[in-house]
């Protein structure tokens, strides 16, 4: 039935769903991932006769609809797992019938889930997606594993492995996350509570302190994605903004609906200082004050020893927030140099010479999207539905079959 | 409530109490085990099952108590009268099972012939009200229907709506 | 979201974001639609140009019927900016369009271009149903002063070519058959779940009675599960028929033909979406009410449980005190 049909791919993230069909090198939509929902329902569930179940919206019309009194605005999924299983079934079939418009039985699906995620939870998972939809199948994806699929776009990436480092910063959180061979190694994850926001508003924070004309979220959200970048040394790059002014200063002309009114933004020194919070945590938070580069090599030296040096190898950035110009380079150059501060003291100590760790962080042009890209260069494999569970297998052993799934032999 | 509900529920409430009369019993066969008596299946040692008994409320609907000295076995069959009841109360009843570790009495494959069973050994007797656990088999009993004959007219209404508001179009 | 959409919302975006943008941006994506249709969107001759494709799964039936002087004709008015060329390959068929003279057309021109393109699917489908409207046409010209009860002509009518188009493949066919006084339009369809066997019944019922019952002037709607007689020779597989008999009064020349051409190809899709949605809002009420037997069961511990069975941290004594820990 679904012979040639491209498969559909769904990335439901925290704040933005992906979602588009396999093959395309991007999503055909990103919007958040909200719902609203009717307010005039009822609590009582079974007074409800009418149509209320059909009326909601979801993403970017969600967003405009809740502005009225009618609806309330939801978000299905927290810190990466879905809460609501009632919203994100709608959202679900919203996303598939009013967007994607295709017929679940005709299409296989590719879902993704976070790492560490509840074996229910895939359960529930597939109960939807083959009770209420009749999907023809559904491989469900780690979202870091298809990370690294996405990094092998790079020209730097010789052999096309499974194994390596995940940095995914999106605008919630940091996951460092080491995969072997397509596995996560799950005691080894570690989190770091700065990502896209926290950059936004240290931007708006600076702004202020300057007693700028404009100051909202949104301006310093557009300062952030236009004019950030990672810089080699703070200290440096301080002394090359009072040197070179004109190069390194820019304005940022505020944009508003009503045409006639302009402002502009100076825009200084958060130009590289925002991005710097990843690697200097303390010039923005108090409590958290562990640089990227440290977490990164305690996350690689907690998984086993035979990874370990696949891993370093291996470092690919995923998500909007890793976009800054230079970030894979500074992190990159941090990362060597604890690494050798390590060899050579062992070297030291030991009196024999080492062959050596070799440091590598790879970027690429998909890294915004690259868990979505990930999957879709993976669903539109000749061997993906092989990979798949049918309906069938779903209706044969029931819902304990998502359990597990076999993993993508790297062609 | 109708007629011949009233006594049916009575009579299996009361059935009830009087069955679940459990103690802690170690296995016969295998040194220090302990497992539900009424589960095994070649019944060794034919002291231990108490005779089961079947109320009926009539030939749709009805409820088999199987009792032994650590266990008790309680397995419902679910009104259904035509197909659209049945096919409800078999997603129903598979959505309950598949979420049977939240229920700790629930028993994941239903006794052949009837639709959902629950299994209640001492160690639950032990934590939990013997009284309460009753009431929520009542209550279930009670529930289930409700539910099963809400379900079909949510979806007689549904499918009415859905069909004229296919054909008001055309014209 | 009651209705299903008639035009395609990727295709209506993607266009309207490269229109409206005046600059060139590479492009190559496919987008599929409903009953196995596939388009493919590619900007070729760098980047000024872009080759809209579609694949229908039933081409071969709907070309029998003009379907590409119907697409020709409806994108006429377009002409100065989209021109048709051969199919590219694995596509039916394609289109270009011109961006640079797109891009200095007016608002408007570029809003119904859009609108047009994103309703390719619906065009192309038309086609039967035009040629199946257009021949009722001529019936209805031919016998107007003729007694239709009699013999010849009921054999005539009979014997009136029925049009298949196999939409999504054997099993599941759209047949029409247009007369001097109606067009018949079957649908054979096919359940591949028990539970949606149950449920489609259940709403095709509805269907048939919804005419009896509140909307008379809708097309009158029959259910079987054998085929009709009018189609019986032409049918090879199927399961479940439902029959529309589309009056004059839908046919009238104009919007509403035209409107009753759109709405009915969606049948198949509306139908679905909506067990589908029954579905979902069931296991949304047996969500709940397993939430609710939980509370009940959780009461039966004797530990101060609260409904959710988190522990009641204050325990109180006859005389309103609290225990200190």
């Amino acid at each position: 039935m679904s012979m040639g049909t491209p498969a559909v791919v769904m990335d439901n993230g925290t704040g933005l769903t992906k979602l588009g069909f396999a093959g395309n090198d991007s999503p055909s939509f990103v919007f958040p991932t909200a719902i609203c929902t009717s307010k005039r329902r009822s609590t009582n569930v079974a007074s409800k006769r009418g149509l209320e179940d059909l009326d909601f919206y979801i993403g970017d019309e969600a967003i405009d609809a809740a502005q009225g009194s009618q609806y309330s605005l939801n978000y299905p999924i927290k810190h990466g797992q879905i809460e609501d299983w009632d919203q994100m079934e709608r959202f679900w079939e919203s996303s598939i019938f009013k967007y994607l418009r295709c017929e679940p039985e005709d299409h296989y699906f590719l879902l993704t889930e976070p790492p560490l995620n509840p074996p229910e939870n895939r359960e529930s998972t597939a109960e939807i997606m083959f009770e209420s939809f009749n999907c023809a199948g559904l491989y469900i994806a780690v979202q870091a594993v298809l990370a690294l699929a996405a990094s092998w776009t790079s020209p730097k990436v010789q052999d096309r492995s499974l194994s390596g480092t995940v940095i995914d910063s999106g605008d919630g959180v940091t996951h460092v996350i080491p995969v072997a061979e397509g596995y996560v190694i799950g005691a080894a994850i570690k989190n770091i509570p700065l990502a896209g926001r926290d950059i936004t508003l240290f931007i708006q924070q600076l702004l202020r302190d300057r007693g700028e004309s404009d100051t909202s979220l949104q301006s310093a959200e557009k300062i952030k994605q236009q004019f950030c970048y990672v810089c080699p040394d703070i200290v440096q790059e301080f002394s090359r903004f009072d040197q070179y002014p004109q190069e390194k200063f820019a304005q940022y002309i505020v944009e508003y609906t009503d045409r006639n009114k302009t402002n502009t933004v100076d825009v200084g020194y958060e130009r590289f200082l925002a991005p710097e919070i990843f690697f200097n945590p303390e010039i923005c938070s108090s409590d958290f004050l562990t640089p990227l580069p440290i977490v990164v090599d305690q996350v690689i030296q907690a998984s086993p020893i035979d990874v370990r040096k696949k891993l370093y190898k291996n470092i690919v950035l995923s998500g909007g927030s890793t976009m800054f110009k230079d970030f894979g380079k500074r992190l990159q150059r941090d990362l060597k140099n604890i690494v050798n501060e390590r060899v050579g003291a062992s070297e030291k100590l030991s009196g024999t010479k080492s062959t050596g760790v070799e440091v590598q962080v790879i970027s690429h042009k998909k890294q915004r999207n690259a868990v979505w890209f990930g999957g879709s260069l993976l669903a539109q494999t000749s061997e993906f539905k092989s990979y798949c569970y049918t309906k069938k297998d779903y209706d044969e052993y029931g819902p304990s079959i998502v359990r597990n799934f076999s993993l993508f032999s790297v062609p | 409530m109708s007629q011949s509900l009233k006594p049916y529920l009575t009579a299996v409430r009361s059935s009830l109490t009087a069955a679940i009369c459990l103690q802690d019993f170690s296995s016969q066969l295998v040194e220090r085990h302990n497992r539900p008596e009424i589960e095994v299946s070649n019944t060794h040692n034919p002291e231990l099952i108490l005779n089961p008994m079947i109320i009926s409320r009539n030939e749709n609907e009805s409820i088999l108590i199987e009792t032994s000295i650590n266990s008790i076995r309680i397995s419902i069959k679910i009104k259904q009268a035509d197909e659209i009841e049945q096919i409800l109360v078999h997603k129903f009843t598979r959505f309950l099972t598949s979420r049977a570790e939240n229920f700790f009495i629930l028993r994941r494959v239903p006794i052949k012939g009837y639709d959902i069973s629950f299994l209640i050994t001492n160690f639950h007797t032990e934590q939990m009200l013997k009284d309460k656990l009753v009431d929520f088999i009542i209550e279930f009993m009670e529930d289930v229907d409700k539910e099963i004959s809400e379900m079909k007219l949510f979806l007689n209404a549904r499918a009415r709506v859905i069909a004229e508001s296919f054909l008001i179009p055309f014209d | 979201m009651l209705q299903i959409e008639q035009n395609n919302l990727l295709i209506e975006s993607t266009l309207t974001e490269r229109i409206f943008s005046n600059t060139f941006k590479s492009l190559d994506r496919i987008v599929s639609d409903f009953d196995f249709t596939t388009y493919h969107l590619s900007s070729i001759e760098n980047k000024t140009k872009i080759l809209i494709s579609i694949n229908l799964k039933c081409w071969n039936d709907l070309a029998q019927y003009g379907v590409t002087q119907i697409l020709s004709e409806k994108y006429q008015p377009f002409s100065s900016v989209l021109s048709t060329t051969d199919a590219e390959q694995g596509y039916n068929y394609s289109f270009i369009l011109d961006l640079e003279s797109a891009f200095d057309q007016d608002q408007d021109f570029k809003l119904s271009l859009i609108n047009e393109l994103s309703l390719l699917k619906r065009n192309s489908m038309a086609a039967p149903f035009c040629a199946a409207f257009s021949r009722y046409d001529e019936l209805f010209k031919k016998y107007a002063n003729v007694n239709t009860y009699s013999e010849e002509v009921q054999m005539e009518l009979q014997n009136e070519k029925v049009i298949i188009i196999k939409y999504r493949g054997l099993n599941e066919s759209i047949y029409l058959k247009p007369s001097f006084d109606r067009v018949t339009i079957i649908f054979s369809t096919m359940f591949q779940d028990e539970t949606d066997k149950i449920f489609g019944k259940v709403f095709l019922q509805e269907f048939v009675d919804a005419r009896k019952r509140s909307v008379q002037t809708a097309p009158q709607v029959l259910y079987n599960t054998e085929a009709p007689l009018d189609i019986a020779n032409d049918v090879k597989k199927g399961e479940h028929f439902v029959t529309f008999v589309l009056f004059p009064r839908h046919l009238t020349i104009g919007d509403k033909r035209e409107n009753c051409i759109s709405h009915i190809q969606l049948f198949r899709s509306y139908f679905h979406y909506h067990i589908k949605c029954s579905k979902a809002y069931m296991h949304s009420r047996m969500r709940f009410r397993v939430k609710e037997f939980l509370k009940i069961l959780n009461r039966a511990k004797p530990e101060n449980l609260d409904d959710d069975g988190k522990v009641i941290e204050t325990r109180k004594t006859a005389s309103g005190r609290t225990f200190v820990k």
